[in-house]
């Protein structure tokens, strides 16, 4: 049985009177990538947020090894190596290829900086090609491959994924599952919201089932053997 | 384009040069001339700093003019009251002007952001005139306070000249000094804040933090302006820091140059100077300003700073790395 990394125990969180998680509790091993699955509005995204501090529970723990992250503040939670891909993957449209992925070390040294840069552009060739255009000049999967590489940048220890896939052609969803299947043989953690199934199962070693924030079902994805239609029923049934 | 080398070169020694040439400008204008270039140097650290919030920061706040306010009277009342040197009020001023952008980022750390910080800010200018009208004791209410007469090292400090002096070597330093926060970490977290706040945060920033800064920092130059104020005109009163003082900063930026030092230099040179020469066109003087500050934005939407950049790129302001 591998480390365990994150700890998620009895999280609570509310937007305003309306609970979104409502004791959600799950472990994370050390260089898995587990996925959360759920309807719409079951708490997958907002447990991403809630672990990288952008939302605050009410209560629950958050632990990382020793580390409570619960309350702390974004940048704090960086600083203890949990880096977020979000949804909209959040780049600075007018900056170059470059200036976005530095901004992801801004806290570490010129020299550190410089050689992950060298990492990330060997692992997203097509960036380095493209290194001194703007952002909102770049195609949507490549402009993924910007908010992952520098999220990478910092050299997470968890790296959280909010619909990578998300409005991406089929052949970028295989590309960036073929990037994941890179970053878990470098042994990187992630934990991945997915609703595209195909990807889910593609690049996770393990699955959670949210409904209405709470841990419902869960698994290993090898076990099932493709077979995916009674999760499917879980989810949306 | 970006500047090559030589380019920057060249552009430290204009920044330089400029300055050591004006040293010569008391002795070769008029006394009424100087009083308005000193004027002009007040305005272009009111720009400056007005701009490192609503430009660089991105934030739509209207404490400016308090800032000034703050800076004048705290000069005013430390040289009055408290018989402090002038000279010796400014970094005072400056201090409270900060303490002011440290009270106004307040709102903004609440996440109050557009026209709702903007009102909130604005409100924060009025309180503050109130305070000027009703603290009478201490600023002397309507009445304002007059500076006393002094001298620095032997010269006279109602001398245009000796204030010209002191007021360059402070817009020099000022403007140096916000350039060089711009280059630096936290200047880039200032401006990532401006571009997206969450990206911001998720890459690890401090961005309240980021926030107060800027807006201290803000407070810290307007202040300074404000004490370089209470000396020029020798005279504070609450009716000097009303919205008027502020659609004028207000103009300045968005005519020099949103999030631009240069444009923050030209929009005050040019907004300052600009009325004084219509003052040949009697009657006209309104109509001829109003359609030149609407040409400029129509033909530069981003400013006069706009214009030199695309005659050189020496003007291009990027406080990154390449």
């Amino acid at each position: 049985m591998p480390d365990i990394l994150m700890t998620i125990r009895d999280l609570h969180v509310a937007y305003g009177k309306k609970p979104i998680l409502r004791g959600a509790g799950f472990d994370l091993y050390k260089g898995e990538c587990l996925t959360l699955l759920g309807a719409n509005g079951s708490g997958k995204s907002t447990s991403l947020n809630a672990i990288c501090g952008f939302v605050q529970p009410a209560s629950g723990s958050v632990s990382l090894g020793d580390q409570e992250l619960a309350g702390l503040a974004p940048h704090r939670i960086f600083q203890h190596g949990v880096a977020q891909v979000s949804q909209k993957r959040d780049l600075f449209p007018d900056l170059t290829v470059t200036d976005n992925l530095r901004l992801g070390a801004m806290r570490r040294g010129a020299k550190q900086a410089a050689r992950t840069l060298d990492q990330v552009y060997a692992r997203f060739p097509r960036l380095a090609e493209r290194r001194r255009q703007a952002t909102r000049t770049l195609s949507g999967g490549e402009q993924q491959m910007v908010a992952i590489g520098r999220a990478l940048m910092s050299q997470p220890t968890l790296l959280l994924l909010d619909e990578p896939s998300g409005g991406l052609s089929p052949e970028f969803c295989e590309e960036i599952a073929l990037l994941m299947d890179g970053l878990k043989a470098d042994g990187v953690t992630m934990l991945m919201v997915e609703q595209n199934l195909k990807l889910a199962f593609r690049a996770a070693d393990r699955f959670i089932v949210l409904r209405d924030g709470l841990v419902v079902d869960g698994g290993d994805v090898k076990a099932m053997e493709g077979d995916h239609d009674a999760i499917i029923k879980n989810i949306y049934l | 384009m970006m500047p090559t080398s030589a380019q920057l070169r060249f552009r430290t020694i204009l920044f330089w040069l400029v300055p050591a040439l004006m040293l010569a400008v008391p002795m070769v204008v008029n006394p009424y001339v100087l009083f308005i270039i000193n004027g002009i140097l007040i305005f272009v650290l009111i720009t400056l700093g007005f701009n490192f919030v609503i430009g660089n920061l991105g934030q739509l706040a209207f404490a400016n003019t308090a800032f000034f306010g703050i800076g004048a009277y705290s000069s005013a009342i430390a040289t009055t009251s408290l018989g402090l040197p002038w000279i010796a009020t400014i970094p005072l001023a400056g201090l409270a002007g900060a303490l002011g952008g440290f009270l106004a980022s307040a709102a903004a750390l609440r996440g109050i952001r557009l026209y709702y910080l903007a009102i909130i800010t604005l409100a924060f200018g009025e309180l503050m005139r109130w305070i000027y009208v009703h603290a009478k004791s201490i600023t002397g209410g309507t009445d304002g306070l007059s500076m006393p007469r002094e001298t620095l090292l032997g010269f006279s400090l109602t001398d245009d000249r000796v204030k010209f002096y002191i007021f360059l070597v402070l817009t020099v330093v000022l403007v140096k000094a916000t350039l060089n926060l711009l280059r630096s970490h936290i200047g880039r977290s200032i401006m990532a804040v401006r571009e997206n706040e969450v990206a911001t945060a998720s890459l690890g920033i401090p961005t309240s933090r980021i926030i107060v800064i800027a807006f201290m920092w803000s407070g810290f130059v307007v202040g300074c302006a404000g004490s370089l104020f209470a000396l020029h005109t020798a005279y504070v009163f609450p009716e000097s820091f009303g919205m008027l003082q502020l659609i004028v900063s207000f103009a300045m930026v968005i005519v020099g140059g949103l999030g631009s030092v240069l444009g923050s230099i030209l929009g005050a040179v040019v907004l300052t100077a600009l009325p004084e020469y219509l003052r040949s066109f009697p009657g006209m003087e309104e109509l001829f300003f109003g359609l030149i500050v609407i040409a400029v934005l129509l033909l530069l939407p981003q400013g006069l700073a706009s214009l030199l950049r695309r005659l050189s790129p020496i003007f291009i302001e990027r406080y990154y790395r390449e």
